[in-house]
């Protein structure tokens, strides 16, 4: 009963939302569609990183790695001549193909030393963007010419279908045996194998599916900001977004990187977007308050309720 | 440049050995609180910057040589690194690795922004000293000289006090089992004050160092966390004599590479012997290993 109603107000939630984006472009000026593009990529981003931290409790700090290798893989084959579309298709591909090497030697690490590795392994995308001078044009970064470029109703969807799929995923892979395994993994680890989970092929593949999407958001991201250089796509400060929409939203839930993601961005947009300094600073105050006050999110504040109006639905006992 | 002139060889050791000396105070700290609470710091670049700007604005306004304002700087950071633990990472302790990283990682944002808006992007430096100390054909700049002195000083001053002071075994006791040393009367969440109080005064320590030799901004704090996190894992993380000579040899490492290359490579270095490490040997060269 509780179950199927949940349920039911999730899938009018989500089509409501579908329905609001998808005809936004109609009645909405371009500052507003660009600031729901950035939050669909915000979304996708946010989705990716709780699929592989949120889930598994191997907590990425270098995300953006993938995003990167996906911004420089979109623009250099559009370059090419690609177009568009599979300029960024191939983009996610690449990114999914880097993160199955990666994957098998970064998740033999545990706790305090996978999180330093991927925070690493941005780092040595950066150097490798800014050293390879032939390929990247190093420091001076890549600019996409106008005429190259899809439009912007062409971003936003491209961004929408990111968004939207990854939320999908994470929402296909929760109730899924896949899903479960991830979870037992993040319990205990020794315990889930013990029981006959496949660890490695588990946490393999969900690192590699949490790679596809930023590599394709990257690869999009290009093109609507038509230039990128090394520092602005291996950002250390988008995986901080990421890690905090996740986490104030409500980690290892679906709705979670959805609502955490909507309030920071717009908060960002109405109220800090004129104190860059004071934003950030206030991204940490928030940060801080969630991990001390808030650990299971704000997702966690709707589950309270539900539960103190009806008896605890998996033991059926009085509350 | 004659590469293999002995002369080059040693001043590139000496040099990286300066160098590595400074990081070494910086990675210390780091995994000492790695080691007595199982917290990784990500703030404590940042505390090493509160340093630096200390030095930076006791230097400006009152003329004061970096050297001296060490006395000042050091204990005011040991105190707020005490009460910073008191209220807030203490509440971390014990809970899953997340929660202390972003904890953490809130400290780190909220100093770099307050730097930025305190003291803009702009790179700042200290020149209180300069000039070179000749030994033969080598040079050494004076105030890395004294920088690494200073800090090669300090990490062992910290090091007798944990191995020999009956206050440093009870922090040692803590890093190894707080619930027996609780039994045995020792105050762990005291302690624990104290250990994350020394930390950031030692990242502090090497934040004035720092400031003698090279130009810093609020956002600086990037690069030194990493190098650290290099420096701790190549040594072994809770190994407080292992971040030492982890620090020591990637001083030494950087130095080579940027003497034969480019210094864009040598900055690579850290995450390449970071990458190495964890590969082939995952505690660590000198490492006991991590137990979850």
């Amino acid at each position: 009963m509780l179950n199927n109603n949940r349920r039911r107000v999730s899938l009018g939630l989500g089509f409501g939302l579908m329905l609001i984006a998808m005809t936004a472009p109609l009645y909405m000026n371009a500052y507003y569609q660009s600031f729901l593009l950035q939050l669909f990529m915000m979304v996708a981003l946010a989705q990716a990183w709780n699929l592989i931290s949120g889930m598994t409790g191997y907590v990425s700090f270098g995300h953006t790695a993938f995003f990167g290798v996906g911004a420089y893989a979109g623009a250099l084959l559009l370059l090419a001549g690609f177009p568009w579309w599979l300029a960024v298709f191939k983009g996610a591909g690449i990114a999914l193909l880097l993160a199955v090497p990666l994957g098998f030697l970064t998740l033999r690490l545990r706790g305090p030393y996978f999180a330093i590795a991927m925070l690493g392994l941005n780092e040595v995308g950066r150097i490798i963007a800014t050293l390879w001078v032939d390929l990247t044009r190093g420091g001076d970064g890549i600019s996409l010419a106008p005429k190259l470029l899809p439009s912007l109703h062409s971003n936003y969807f491209s961004m929408l279908f990111l968004a939207l799929s990854a939320t999908l995923l994470v929402a296909f892979i929760h109730r899924r045996r896949f899903g479960l395994e991830l979870r037992a993994i993040r319990e205990d680890e020794e315990a889930a194998e013990m029981v006959g989970v496949n660890t490695t092929v588990n946490k393999v593949m969900a690192f590699m599916l949490s790679a596809l999407i930023p590599g394709a958001a990257g690869a999009v991201y290009a093109m609507y900001t038509s230039y990128i250089d090394p520092s602005s796509v291996f950002a250390p400060a988008l995986n901080i977004q990421m890690i905090v929409m996740v986490l104030f939203g409500g980690t290892g839930t679906v709705w979670g990187p959805i609502l955490g993601a909507g309030i920071v961005m717009f908060l960002r947009e109405m109220l800090w977007a004129q104190f860059p300094a004071a934003h950030l600073a206030a991204l940490g105050v928030l940060l801080l308050i969630v991990v001390l006050y808030l650990p299971g999110g704000i997702i966690s504040l709707f589950r309270a309720r539900q539960q103190r109006a009806r008896p605890d639905a998996r033991t059926g006992a009085a509350p | 440049m004659e590469l293999l002139d002995p002369a080059i060889l040693l001043q590139l050791l000496i040099s990286g050995l300066l160098a590595g000396a400074l990081y070494a105070l910086l990675a210390c700290g780091l995994n000492l609180v790695f080691g007595v609470m199982r917290v990784i710091n990500l703030a404590h670049a940042e505390l090493m910057l509160v340093g630096a700007f200390s030095a930076y604005l006791l230097y400006r306004f009152f003329g004061l040589h970096p050297v001296f304002s060490l006395v000042i700087v050091v204990p005011a950071v040991f105190f707020f690194g005490y009460y910073l633990q008191r209220v807030l990472i203490e509440r971390v302790v014990g809970q899953p690795l997340l929660s202390s990283l972003l904890a953490t990682y809130g400290v780190s944002i909220i100093l770099v922004n307050i730097g930025l808006l305190l003291f803009s992007a702009d790179y700042k430096s200290v020149p209180a000293m300069q000039g070179s100390i000749l030994f033969g054909e080598i040079a050494i700049s004076k105030p890395r000289a004294v920088a690494g002195l200073i800090s090669v000083a300090l990490t062992l001053a910290i090091y007798f006090f944990l191995e020999r002071a009956h206050l440093g075994k009870a922090v040692r006791a803590v890093a190894e089992q707080p619930q027996v040393a609780a039994i045995c009367g020792i105050d762990v969440r005291r302690i624990r004050m104290l250990t994350f109080g020394m930390a950031a005064a030692m990242a502090a320590a090497a934040g004035v160092m720092l400031a003698m030799i090279y130009s810093f901004s609020p956002i600086s704090g990037a690069d030194f966390i990493q190098k650290s996190f290099a420096i701790i894992i190549i040594g072994g993380m809770g190994n407080f004599a292992g971040a030492l000579y982890g620090g020591l040899l990637l001083g030494v490492v950087e130095s080579y590479v940027a003497g034969f290359s480019s210094s864009q490579w040598a900055e690579a270095v850290a995450y390449l012997l970071l990458v190495a490490v964890l590969l082939i040997r995952p505690t660590g060269l000198k490492g006991t290993a991590y137990v979850k």
